[in-house]
This record gives C-alpha cells, sequence and structure tokens, in this order.
C-alpha cells in the first residue's frame, strides 16, 4: 500500500532519518513510537508527501509518490497533523466537507456522492451527532475525531497520524485509538498513527515501527518487539522504571531508600493492587509463596520486591514455607490478599495464620478470616492509614519478639 | 446538498446555509440607500429626483455637474473601493491566519502610496513617463501593494508572533510615510496637493478619467474572487493541512498575495489611504453570520466594507461642514478600538 525505499528524511537540509525502509498494507494499524525529537513527525509529514525526502522514494501503491500531483495524493493520503487548530466557526459538516477539497469543483459545490462520503466519514467516526455544531465550540476530544472524518471524508488508502492522542483525556484517547483501529478494519485503511503511550501502542497496533538514534525499524508485531529488543531500546528504562514483556507494562519501582519492609501474601494476581500501591507509597516489598509464571509473580519482581516462589503448578514444599515466614519475620508489618486457595497453595492461608502468631502484625486485605490479624480491610483505600498503624504497633511489640 | 441524504440523515434543517443567504440579504439591505444619500447629501444638497434627471442628462447645468463629475465618482469610489478592501481585509485575515490583518495595519496601504508618490515624482523629474496617467498610477500602487503583501507573507513564516507582524506592518507604514514625506519636498505645490490626498485619505479626489480604467478591474475582481472560497476555507485548518488536501500552495499562495494586493492598489489611486475598512469588514462580517465560511465571509466583507466606507465618506463630507475630514480619521474612530479588542482578546478570537 505505502512504502519507503532507502528513504532520508529531514528539514531543510539536515537528515534526521536515513536509511528508511518499510511497507504498510491495506487493512494494518500501525504505531510509530520513539522518544521525543526521535523523528516521528519527520517521518510521517515525509510518507504523507508534507516533506520531501532527502533521498530516496516514497510509493504508493507501487507508484512512486514524487510522480503524483497533489490532488491525486490526497485522493490516497489523509493526515491528521498534531498541531492545535486555530478556533473556526465552521460547523463540523463545513470542516469535514473541506475533505473533499480534492474531489469538488472550484465552487466546492458538493454532489450527491461528496455528500454522501461526507456523511459516512462522519458516521464512520461516530460524530454525526455533532455535524451543525460549530468547531470551536467542541471538546478537544471531539475536534480530534472531526479531524479524522475529515480525513475519512479524503477517501485515503492511508491515513496518517501525528500523535493523534496526546492532547485527550485518557477516555478520548482509547476511544480515538479504538475508532482508529476500527476503521483500519472497516474500511481497509493502512492506519499508521505516531503514539506517545507506548502501553497503549502495544495493546492496540498490528504492527511497530520505533524510530530512534536516527533509525526507524519496522517489527511485524508488538509481540516481536517485545520479544526481540524491548522498550529499553527506546526510553532506555532501568532503574526505577521497569518494563514487563509479560504483561506489557511500564512500572515504578519504589527507590531503595531503607523505607520499611513488608511482607505480602498473595498468589492468583489478588496481590497486584496492593503491590502497586506499597511501591507508590515507598515500602519495600516482600511477598510470598508465589507460584512461578504467575501475574503476583512477574509484578512484585517487576517492583524490585524479595519475592519467594514455587515452580509452577507444585504444591508449596516445606522448604518455602520457612524461607517465607523467616523473611516475613524480618519484615515491619505484614498483608494477606485473601488469595483463592487450591490444593497447590494451602499453605499459603497456613503461613499467614503463623505470622499473625509469630511474627510481623497483619492485616487481611478481602474477605478471609486469619485469626490473629488486627484489621481487615475490603476497601483498599483504608490500607495505607492501616500499615501505618501496623508499623506502630510492630515497634512496639519488637521488644516481645527479641524475648521470644 | 441533497435533500434526500439530509432527510435521511436527519439534519438538514440545523445546517447553517439558508441562514446565510438570509443574512447576506440583510447586510445587503443599506448598500443602496447609502449610495443615494452620496449622491444627495454634501456642501450643496441635492434632491432625489434632480440627481436622478442629472443621472438621465435632464438636470440642470449645475446639478448635472455635481452629480455627473463628483458625487456619482465619488459614491462610486466608495461603494467599489470598501467592497475591496474588505475582501482585501478577508483575504489577509485567512492569509496570516490573523483577525488583525488588514491592507492599512500590515502597511500594504503605505507601499502603495509609497510606489505612487515615487513614481509621480520621478514620472515629472525624469519624464519617462506621463506621472498622472491612470495607468501608470494603478500600475504603480500595484506594485507597491504586491511588494509589502510579499514581504509580509515571507517574514511570517520567519516570526510567529502576531504582534511583532503588526509592529513591523506599522513600521513599513511609518517608512513608507516618511519617504513619501521626503520625495514632498521634490514636489511643486500642485503637485503636492495631489500627494497630500493620497496620504490621508479621501473620496473626494475620484474623477471619471482615474476611474474608468479601475471600475471594470474592481468589478471583475469582485465577481471572480469567489474562486478563491474554497482554497480560503482549506486555509483555515493551517497550510499543512491545506497541503494534505491537495492544495498546491505555492501556486495559491501567490494567487491570494496578487487577490490582495490588486484591490488595495486600486482603492490607494483612487483615494489614499483608506484605513480599517479591511480589519471591520471581515470582523463584522464573521460576528453577523457566525460562520467563517468563506463563501459566505467574503461577499459579507465587500457589502460590509461598501457599507462603513460609504458612511464614513458622508460623516468626512458632512460632520465639519464646509470642511472636509480624512476618511481614515472616521475609520480610525471604531477601527483603532476594535484591533485594541482584538488584540487583548488574543487567541480567542475565532477566524
Amino acid at each position: 500500500m505505502i512504502g519507503a525505499v532507502n528513504l532520508s528524511a529531514g528539514y531543510g537540509g539536515t537528515q534526521v532519518l536515513s536509511a528508511v525502509n518499510l511497507s504498510v498494507g491495506a487493512g494494518e494499524f500501525v504505531a510509530v513510537i520513539g522518544p521525543n525529537a526521535s523523528g516521528k513527525t519527520t517521518l510521517l509529514k515525509t510518507l504523507a508527501s508534507l516533506l520531501k525526502p532527502l533521498s530516496g522514494v516514497v510509493y504508493l501503491d507501487g507508484t512512486m509518490v514524487s510522480k503524483l500531483r497533489a490532488r491525486q495524493i490526497a485522493r490516497l493520503i489523509g493526515v491528521v497533523l498534531t498541531e492545535q487548530l486555530r478556533p473556526t466557526q465552521l460547523t463540523v459538516f463545513e470542516v469535514v466537507a473541506l475533505g473533499r477539497y480534492p474531489y469538488t469543483n472550484p465552487l466546492n459545490t458538493l454532489s450527491e456522492t461528496d455528500s454522501r462520503e461526507v456523511l459516512r466519514a462522519l458516521a464512520d467516526v461516530g460524530i454525526e451527532h455533532l455535524a451543525a455544531r460549530r468547531f470551536y465550540e467542541l471538546s478537544d476530544g471531539q475536534r480530534q475525531k472531526v479531524m479524522i472524518a475529515r480525513a475519512l471524508a479524503q477517501e485515503p488508502r492511508v491515513l496518517i497520524l501525528d500523535e493523534p492522542v496526546t492532547y485527550l483525556d485518557p477516555r478520548a484517547r482509547v476511544e480515538v485509538l479504538l475508532t482508529l483501529k476500527r476503521l483500519s478494519k472497516e474500511r481497509g485503511v493502512a492506519v499508521i498513527a505516531s503514539l506517545h503511550e507506548v502501553e497503549l501502542a502495544l495493546r492496540v497496533a498490528d504492527r511497530l515501527i520505533i524510530v530512534s538514534g536516527g533509525r526507524v525499524a519496522l517489527y511485524d508485531s508488538p509481540e516481536e518487539f517485545v520479544a526481540r529488543d524491548g522498550p529499553e531500546l527506546l526510553y532506555g528504562l532501568g532503574g526505577e522504571t521497569a518494563f514487563s514483556p509479560e504483561l506489557m507494562s511500564i512500572e515504578f519501582r519504589p527507590p531503595n531508600n531503607g523505607g520499611p519492609r513488608i511482607f505480602v501474601v498473595a498468589g492468583g494476581g489478588s496481590g497486584s493492587l496492593v503491590y502497586r500501591m506499597l511501591a507508590r507509597l515507598g515500602y519495600r516489598l516482600s511477598t510470598g509463596v508465589l507460584h512461578a509464571g504467575d501475574i503476583d509473580y512477574y509484578l512484585a519482581s517487576l517492583l524490585g520486591g524479595r519475592v519467594i516462589s514455587e515452580k509452577a503448578f507444585h504444591p508449596i514444599s516445606p522448604e518455602k514455607m520457612q524461607q517465607a515466614l523467616s523473611e516475613a519475620r524480618d519484615c515491619q508489618a505484614a498483608i494477606y490478599t485473601s488469595p483463592p486457595i487450591g490444593p497447590l497453595n494451602s499453605e499459603n492461608r497456613i503461613l499467614a495464620e503463623e505470622i499473625a502468631r509469630q511474627g510481623p502484625p497483619l492485616i487481611v486485605f478481602g474477605n478471609a478470616v486469619i485469626e490473629g490479624a488486627i484489621a481487615r480491610v475490603d476497601d483498599p483505600a483504608a490500607l495505607p492509614e492501616l500499615i501505618g498503624r501496623a508499623l506502630e504497633d510492630g515497634l512496639e511489640a519488637r521488644p516481645a519478639a527479641v524475648r521470644r | 446538498m441533497s435533500r434526500r441524504l439530509d432527510r435521511l440523515f436527519g439534519m438538514a434543517s440545523e445546517l447553517p446555509k439558508t441562514n446565510n443567504i438570509h443574512m447576506l440579504l440583510l447586510i445587503s439591505v443599506p448598500v443602496t440607500p447609502l449610495f443615494i444619500a452620496s449622491i444627495i447629501f454634501g456642501s450643496y444638497s441635492i434632491t432625489p429626483w434632480d440627481a436622478l434627471m442629472a443621472i438621465a442628462g435632464r438636470g440642470t447645468a449645475e446639478s448635472s455637474l455635481i452629480v455627473n463629475s463628483i458625487r456619482l465618482p465619488r459614491a462610486l469610489a466608495a461603494l467599489l473601493g470598501g467592497a475591496c478592501l474588505g475582501v482585501s481585509g478577508a483575504i489577509l485575515q485567512a492569509l496570516f491566519r490573523n483577525p488583525l490583518a488588514d491592507p492599512y495595519i500590515l502597511g500594504v496601504t503605505s507601499g502603495s502610496s509609497l510606489f505612487l508618490a515615487l513614481s509621480i515624482l520621478t514620472g515629472s523629474v525624469l519624464g519617462l513617463w506621463s506621472p498622472f496617467s491612470p495607468y501608470s498610477l494603478y500600475l504603480a500602487a500595484f506594485i507597491g501593494a504586491l511588494m509589502v503583501v510579499i514581504l509580509m507573507v515571507a517574514l511570517s513564516g520567519v516570526v510567529r508572533s502576531t504582534t511583532t507582524i503588526l509592529i513591523i506592518g506599522l513600521m513599513i507604514s511609518y517608512l513608507a510615510y516618511s519617504l513619501t514625506s521626503i520625495l514632498h519636498v521634490f514636489v511643486d505645490i500642485e503637485k503636492l496637493r495631489a500627494l497630500v490626498y493620497w496620504m490621508m485619505g479621501s473620496f473626494a479626489g475620484a474623477r471619471w478619467s482615474l476611474l474608468s480604467p479601475g471600475i471594470p478591474v474592481l468589478a471583475i475582481f469582485l465577481f471572480t474572487v469567489v474562486l478563491l472560497c474554497k482554497p480560503l476555507n482549506v486555509l483555515l485548518l493551517g497550510e499543512e493541512y491545506a497541503r494534505s488536501m491537495g492544495m498546491s500552495l505555492g501556486r495559491m499562495r501567490m494567487f491570494l498575495v496578487a487577490a490582495a494586493a490588486l484591490p488595495v492598489s486600486v482603492v490607494t489611486t483612487l483615494s489614499g489611504s483608506v484605513g480599517f475598512v479591511g480589519l471591520s469588514a471581515p470582523y463584522l462580517a464573521r460576528q453577523l453570520t457566525r460562520t467563517s465560511n468563506h463563501f459566505a465571509i467574503i461577499p459579507a466583507s465587500a457589502l460590509l466594507g461598501a457599507t462603513l466606507s460609504m458612511t464614513a465618506d458622508l460623516i468626512s463630507r458632512l460632520a465639519l461642514q464646509p470642511i472636509e475630514i480624512p476618511v481614515t480619521a472616521v475609520t480610525a474612530l471604531f477601527g483603532a478600538p476594535l484591533v485594541i479588542y482584538l488584540l487583548l482578546k488574543g487567541r480567542g478570537v475565532q477566524l
């Protein structure tokens, strides 16, 4: 559909990208990701023929774009730019109808086909109800949808969008991305969109283009990218941030500042919320006994916690139990996250009871009943305060622990 | 727009097209009465009947002279000149995507009058061309206007700030003013009077000899400018969007620059620097029609420009009778506060 061969791109003689080779087919949703100022916009504008390539060619359906006239290109490529528009009193219908520019006569009379395409574009983006509204009255998310509908009214084969969701609130962000994804399938349009949100890109895109250090790499799937290079390539993550290929998420590790250490008895995903909360509040994390491959296992490791783990689908062994208990005793507080209990992890419940008896103060989060726990809560919002109280109790209880 | 499709999607009634036409009709109402008033009122009042007889060629010698040689060309100059300034302002505002753009503020008018003065001076000193022939006047004014618009377009590519562009425009005006003043020294009293006209702005100097080559140009311009409405609409979204929708920007910019400069040069030749009409007419047009669609804005700007300039002309000759005030002194009374208001409102102003 659209492709580039040996493309070099840049502004006014300054080369930003070189040796770009890629090709995107009909119906594909391709996300372009890369750090700020890496050349994403340059790449997109060059593909859209808004910038002349320094060398190499862009081709559309096997035709070199440089051989096409502006009007012909506009019938093949629709563009949505990142810049905020000056407010205009044009109605939504009028703005979308501007997309018929390469089809209409100089008096801009809309033929039946033109009107039909405008209405189809409005409907495809789901903004028919806004048609008579004035553009300046709309929210950012609505404006972005109008600009997408306008690009669609060009009946393009390729849709190129520069950071289409950057200025949008989270909900509008997801809406616009899903709309684009749906359009790529329903209309068979090749969609190429640069995104700042790596996690969204990994979840929504069919393929990925990574722009970094003057190079452009095309991956056939987000999974391929994650498996081969990982986002370290992109953002040089490390230290306090970490990326999990299994969860496709970026996590923030708590700084290792010797804060209180908290033991969490979890498993089966019941610990995720508590782990992130502890990391955010700056506590150090120990947890167990987790089965390898459990979501809790990946997340706790990612957050830099000490994880006592058992082989996947094996019953928890007495050694691991012992190890977990002694780790828990070194912590200042403990939380039991009420994991689902079955034949392979029933020891975790016993572990919690042991901690309540001989370890630091234990809080139960969820519906489990553990004898000797200092509190039980269902509301996660109540946890931070309880942890604070448990830590104070732990300090008072310390002489007793020493006596033992 | 197909009715059937509209009904299908149930929104035909909400599309504001018909409102625009009603508003345009409403805006055109004052034009004719003002034109008649321009012929009737003045230091010597003439009854409508006498004016009609004079135009028909059956009036008294006195009324015939006043109506046909003075009032009619003056009214026509104010009508067409105002319409053209309004259109030129609308084009400049879309081109610069700036509601403060106006031929007077951007210095286009001054550039035009500077070249007029230069042409008159060099023409009369060197004797290479007849300095007061309408064609050399129009040509000189057009070159001057064109050069300033091109300069401002080039600058707007480098300078992004609205205020900077406006200040540069003002400075170009001062520069032109100063050069024109220096040129005065070299011109004898007779010619000086003519030059002062061009500097201050007044429709009183409009004569058939100057008008007759200008009128067809202005009339053709006013009818062909409708062809620019489509690209002007696309330019509302910015130059890159315009290009992405298939507009060849370079060529279109040339057309627009010429289309903005041409009417200004004709008006300057006819009546000197008439300020603020090009600023106010498009602004009022957008306020009244509540749209940015140039298919409505351009005709509305023309009608409102004509209304404003004819009103200003009437005030200029009637307010302090028998003394005439320069037109720009009148237009500045509403134009200058509008500039200040728009500056204060900043980016919130819709284009």
